[in-house]
This record gives structure tokens, sequence and C-alpha cells, in this order.
């Protein structure tokens, strides 16, 4: 049986049933569909996730005091500590190997006025390189001032939303308003930066650092940003940060958070779920395959008086497993396919129809899905094609 | 047609085809399974959380410095602080309300704890006696904080279990004296093992009198104040009392926050509701698949079964009649199915019990019911063109023919 033949064979006995090869490719279309949906979701919401945080630069190191042996996140860190980080660790830290940036960063909540209005607004206290660090754009005016941190004028830099709460409709460089009870002068807006994983951006005034630390009256940063050359080897840059602070400090009594980690751990986390989620719809992959088996079981016994002829001219036992097995892996395929473009197709309408959700179909993902489709497809062949291949062409000629 | 005699028609039907049959079985019960596990994973990840909250103690309510115009929260209410702090004297104000039962005040730092020459950073909570009720712990030796006057810096600390194992190994930890900063303090307590309750280790704390982790720390502001209501029903008027009390403290500002647990709890639990279901959902999808299976067999069937059918028309079997045949063997198909599905699922729900004991998986109630209930209507509703094309079969022809 020459190759043409053997494939024209087995794409007659599919078109010979139009109707049951389709339904057949539809549970797989579906299962592959399925897959391919949810796992286009989850990797935009992954993409969605680490573009919240790249978009402050992926060279970025947090530094938080406290070291806790046992505790993931320095998140405690941040509240009380009996080995606070202090100003002078952060402008110390400007003198580690590889360093760009250092910027001492406290947080709060304060109120803020201005002619009558009032409104409480986060607060950071942050020395004057803060917008670099964060990559953060300004609307108005400059950002904090390069005076020294530890005595520092009273200035404030307004968050977007403040700015039109507070001075609807003016200029609000310049003006004079109170920040926590003390007069501050405005002297910049920043761009709106909206929400970043649900915490608003835009409702927050920036004081700088020593002020905010006398005003919550307390003694230790929250955090210490610090930017480093992005060529520079993640580890030696490590390395030098905790050998100042080291240095300073007698131990290691804070963390180092660097953004790249960060972003590993939400990668490994949103991976799984996606994995997860995929697997849950590849379940309906699973039933297509038995979908398969069951149909192809039909068509064996249906047609065991073509294969006894197809036998008594010589086919092979190989041949006619093949042949049985390429019916499969084409009914397999061809549900993957379908199945291909109606979840990326509905994912396409989905980005469309609700832009809010996040949605970009991983290509990756695509390919592993219609080769398992395949492999399920081949899988569900061999036993009715084993039993095709062991048909005894003298009984399988009789039974019609 | 009788139904007994539909029923056994049918049946002889299914079992006339085993091998088919049975894989018709296995889908369905594959879709059934999966609706079954799923469910019960998300259902058991639910229970848990709820239970986690639940041990905080009942009728909870927690305040915290800070509010933003916008509402919601913002990092500077999880992490960070305030101008005006919310202190000792306002934890004890909340008292005068009649709605509430007891309070604890609550400031939390990181610490090191030092024994002779072994060290561990842990955290370190301040605290009253009142916390032991409140957060409903228990002790595993020794006494709690001491009750009394909160302003009085007391030497003395209670220590979670991984703290005692880890510092003072086989040695017994109580009248030790440890030393956390630069303050020393005498272990008169050992909480019991609890456990992660809600990302707060209480094996990982060591607890030391309100006043004294005011000195530790070097501030007079609270992290939080948690307070009971004295009963469910009261605890939206101890709320609001709560924030009148502070506002009037606070010089008329209103500058807290009071989160009451329902509310939490009530948005944990939509959550993971949704959660569920969704998971279940996209598990169902699976038995879609099988309905087009079982459709495809039976549109097969029709066509092997022509003279059959034929025959049966010819002896005065109506259309109806027909199409009750292949919905009858639908149905059994889907009921066995179900029924495997769901000893499959509990099976495999049962293994996964084993392998994770602390998280009570079960099966939500919905779940038991609408898996089975979905194969028999998915296998109704595909079942609909096959019956009805047999039903259209003309007798004649469907008897001449070969």
């Amino acid at each position: 049986m020459r190759t043409a033949d053997f494939v024209r064979f087995a794409w007659l006995s599919l078109s010979a049933h139009r109707l049951r090869t389709f339904l057949t490719a539809l549970g797989i279309a579906v299962g592959i569909a399925a897959v391919i949906l949810l796992t286009s979701i989850g990797e935009g919401l992954h993409r969605f996730v680490i573009d919240e945080f790249t978009q402050f630069g992926t060279n970025l190191i947090g530094i938080q005091p406290g070291k806790t042996s046992t505790h993931g996140g320095g998140g405690l860190g941040a509240i009380n500590t009996v080995r606070p980080l202090s100003i002078e660790d952060a402008l110390a830290l400007q003198h580690a190997p590889h360093i760009l940036l250092s910027d001492p960063m406290v947080q709060g909540n304060a109120d803020v006025e201005h002619a009558g209005r009032s409104r409480r607004v986060t607060l950071y206290g942050t020395g004057h390189t803060f917008h670099r660090t964060l990559r953060m754009k300004l609307a108005l005016g400059d950002f904090l001032p390069a005076d020294d941190p530890r005595a520092a004028r009273a200035f404030v830099v307004l968050g977007a939303k403040v700015a039109q709460e507070l001075f609807p409709g003016e200029n609000p460089l310049g003006a004079r308003m109170r920040v926590g009870g003390e007069r501050y002068r405005v002297v910049g807006v920043m761009a709106p930066k909206g929400q970043v994983l649900g915490f608003d951006l835009d409702d927050t005034v920036y004081i700088p650092v020593g002020r905010a630390l006398e005003m919550f009256n307390r003694e230790s940063l929250a955090e210490i940003h610090v930017t480093y050359e992005p060529t520079a080897p993640l580890a030696e840059v490590e390395e030098g940060i905790k050998r100042v602070l080291v240095g300073r400090h007698g131990r290691e009594d804070f963390t180092v958070t660097p953004q790249q980690k960060m972003l590993e751990v939400f990668g490994t986390v949103l991976d799984a779920i996606t994995f997860a989620v995929a697997a849950i719809g590849g379940i309906s992959l699973l039933v297509g395959g038995v979908g398969i088996l069951t149909i192809l079981t039909i068509a064996v016994s249906e047609r065991t008086a073509e294969i006894g002829l197809l036998r008594a001219i010589g086919a092979t036992q190989r041949r006619i497993m093949l042949l049985f097995l390429g019916e499969a892996a084409v009914l397999a395929a061809l549900g993957g396919l379908a199945g291909l473009a109606l979840g990326a197709g509905i994912a396409g309408i989905l980005a469309v129809a609700v832009p809010a959700l996040p949605v970009h179909t991983p290509w990756s993902y695509a390919v592993v899905a219609e080769i398992s489709a395949i492999v399920i497809g081949l899988v569900a062949g061999v036993l009715p094609a084993r039993h095709a291949a062991r048909l005894d062409p003298l009984e399988a000629l009789r039974s019609e | 047609m009788r139904f007994p005699d539909l029923l056994d028609f049918a049946w002889q039907v299914v079992r006339g085809n085993r091998a088919r049959t049975l894989l018709i079985l296995l889908a369905m019960s594959i879709g059934v399974a999966a609706v079954v596990v799923v469910s019960a994973l998300g259902e058991g990840a639910r229970r848990y959380v709820l239970d986690q909250f639940g041990s905080l103690g009942t009728n909870l309510l927690i305040v915290i410095p800070g509010r933003t115009a916008t509402g919601g929260v913002s990092p500077g209410i999880v992490v960070g602080k305030t101008p005006r702090p919310l202190t000792l004297d306002d934890a004890y104000a909340l008292l005068r309300s009649r709605a509430v039962r007891k309070i604890a005040p609550l400031i939390v730092g990181a610490g090191d704890v030092r024994w002779g020459s072994r060290i561990r950073e842990s955290v370190v909570l301040g605290s009253t006696a009142e916390l032991l009720e409140v957060r409903r712990m228990e002790l595993a030796q020794g006494k709690f904080l001491p009750p009394g006057d909160p302003h009085h810096a007391e030497p003395v600390c209670v220590i979670g279990s991984t703290v005692a194992r880890e510092i003072f190994g086989a040695t017994q930890p109580l009248g030790e004296w440890l030393r956390i900063g630069d303050r020393r303090f005498r272990v008169i307590g050992l909480i019991a093992r609890q456990g992660q309750s809600m990302g707060f280790n209480t094996d990982e704390v060591v607890m030391v009198p309100v006043a004294s982790a005011e000195a530790l720390f070097n501030t007079d502001s609270l992290f939080r104040i948690l307070f009971e209501a004295k009963s469910r029903e009261q605890i939206e008027l101890a709320k609001e009392e709560a924030l009148t009390i502070l506002a009037a403290r606070h010089e008329g500002e209103r500058d807290v926050t009071v989160i009451t647990q329902d509310a939490i709890l009530a948005t944990f639990d939509r959550i993971l509701t949704a959660l569920t279901l969704a998971v279940g959902g996209i598990a169902a999808i699976s038995l879609a698949v099988a309905g087009i299976l079982i459709m495809n067999v039976m549109l097969i069937a029709v066509s092997q079964r022509r003279r059959e059918i034929g025959l049966l028309k010819a002896l005065g079997a109506s259309g109806v009649q027909v199409r009750a045949i292949f919905f009858t063997e639908a149905v059994l198909l889907a009921l066995g199915g179900g029924a495997v599905g769901l000893v499959a699922g509990k099976l495999g729900q049962m293994a996964i019990g084993q392998l994770y004991p602390t998280i009570p998986f079960t099966a939500p109630w919905w779940a038991v019911i609408a898996a089975p209930l979905t194969a028999v209507v998915t296998a109704v509703l595909f079942s609909v063109a096959p019956a009805r094309r047999a039903a259209q079969l003309d007798p004649v022809l469907a008897l001449s023919r070969r």
C-alpha cells in the first residue's frame, strides 16, 4: 500500500461518516478550546501582574528592617522593630558597589488640608530620588528638592487625585497646605498612576522622610529602595548591600528583597494556578479521548468485513493497525485545530468585549494542547487498532 | 408499551453492547467525578479559611488606626503610622460602650529573642490578659500575661511552641529569663501549638505585657485594638459606638477604621464560593463532551437498528414511544455514569483528604446533586437529535432495506 493510498483510505473512512467524524472531533475540540481559553486568561493575568510590578523597574531592591528567620516577607518588620533602619543607612548604601540610587521611605496615613477642604490620604516620607527609583513621572513642578534628608524644608508633592480634590481647577504649585497639622508648600504634582494591585497610588502625598519620621514619632524607616546598574550581577549587588549594612549594624538584622526575586515568586505561583486550571480543563480532553476510543471500537466492529478483505489481499497486521491509529490521530488533530481556533477566537472576543480582563494566548500551551490531543487520539486508538489488526482474515470475511 | 417494558428494552440494549456501554459510563463518570473532586477542593479551602477566622474568636471587631477618604484599604493603613496614634487609653475607653464585652490592645513588632548564646528573631506581641480569651488561644503550660493595670510594664513573657523549641531545646522554659532587644523578660507560660492562623503563626510569637512592648519599641501607638461585642446582634452597635468614642477622644475626627470579622468572613466566603463554582463549572465542560459522545453513539445506534425500529413502528409504536426508548437508554447511561462518578469522586476526595488531613475536604451538597443531574440533563439533551431521527424513520423503508 503506497502512502498516498494509505492517506486516501483513512480520509475516505472519515469522510464517509461526516456527522460521526464531526461529533468525535467536536469532543476533542471542546476540550482543547477549554484549555486554550483558560490558559489565555491565566497567562493574561500573569502578564498583568508582572507589568504592574515592572512599571517600577526591574533593577530594584527593597530593604526592610528586621530579619525573621521564618516569615517569608519582611511585612511585619515595617511596624515596630528593635532593629531600626535609619536615614543614615540609606545614605551609606549609596556608596555600596553598583548602586545607582538609594531612597529611604516611610509610609502612613495623615490628614491633608487646604482652604477648608480636608482629606485623609496615604502619606509617603521619601528622599528626593523616590520618583526616580520607582520610575514615577511628575505632571507639574518638581519632586522634593535634594535637601539634607535629616533637615529638609517643608515641601510636599501631591498625588494626582489629592491635587484634583483639594485644588479643583487651580494650580496647586506654590500653594500652602497642612499635612498632618504642619504647614507645607506644594512643589509638585505627580502624574496619575492609577490603581496598582488594589492600592490607589494617586491618593497620596510625598514629604521629606525626616519630617515624616518626626510626624509619626518613629525611629525606623519602613523600607529603603535601591536601584542598581542593570548590567551588574544581582548576587554581587546584594552582597555589597549586606556588607555595608552589616558593617553599620554589627549583624544582619534586615531583609533584602530584590524585585526580580519577587517577580519570580509571583511568576511561579501564577504559573501553578494556570497549570491547575488548564489541567481541570484538560479533563474534558480526556473524556474526548474516551469518545475517540468508543467511536473507533464501533468502527472496527462495523468494518470487520472490510478489514478481512484487506488482510486477505495481503495487508500486514502492522498496516491495519497503522490505518486505525492514523484515523484516530487525524480525528484528534482535526478536533485539536478546531478547538485551537475556537479557544483563541473566544479569547479574542473576550479581550475586545471585556477590556478589563487581561487575556493573552500562550502559544506554548497551544502547541502542547495540540500535541496532547494527538497523543490522546493515538492512545485511544491503540486498543481498537490492535483489535482490528488481530482479526483473523477468514473469520472476518465470513462475518458478513 | 408499558414502562417496565420500556426499561427492560433499554436495559437489553445497554447490556447488548458491553464495550460501548462501559466506555460511555467511563466518560460520564470521569466528568461527574471531576466535578465532585474539584468542588470538594474548593469547598475544603473555603471551610478551612472560615474555620481559621472562626478560631480568631466570635463577635470580633478590629480597630485599625488611619482611614482613607476613598474607602478601601491603602498601604498606609495596613502597615503605616498615623500622626495621631491609637493609644492604650483609647483602647480602654472602648469599654464605656454597653455593647463591648472585652478589649485587647495589640502592639506588633519584630525583636531578637536571646537566651544564653542563642538568638532568634521573632514576632513580639504586646497585649493584655484579655487577648487569651478574645483570640481563643490555649495555654500549654504556665500562666498567661497577668491581669491588672495595663500601664504597668511587668518583665514577663509568654512564648509560642516553636520559639520554645528553637531557643530552649530540651530545657524547661518556664521561669527562665529571656532577653528581647535591651530588656529582660521571665517566661511564665507556653502557648499551645495552634499552627498558622490567617498568616499569623502563634507558635512563632513572644507575648509581653503591652506596656513592656511600648517601652521596647519606644512607641505609644497601638497596631490594632481587638474587641468583642456582647452578642452577634450588637456587633453593628459596638462598631458605631467605638467610632463615636474614638472620634470624641480624637477631637471629633474620625481617623480610625473599624472592621468586623463578619465583613471579612462574608467577603472570603463570597470569593471562595465563586471560585468553587467556577472550577466546578470548568470541570463540568467534560460532562458536555460526554454528552457529545452519547449523541454520537446513539446516532450510530439509530442507523444500526433501523430494522428493529421499523419493526416497532410497524407493530404500532408511535413516534413518542420510539423517542422514549432512546431517552430511557440515555438516562440509564447517565445515571449509571453519575453513580460510578460519585463513588469515584468520593474515593478521590478521601485520598486527597489523607494527603492533607488539616483541610476539611467535603463535596458541597449542590455539587453532589448538580453533577449527576447535569449528566442526566446533558444526556437527554444530546439524545434529542438521535431520538428524533429514529422516531421519524418510515417503517416501510426501514424494513424494506436489507
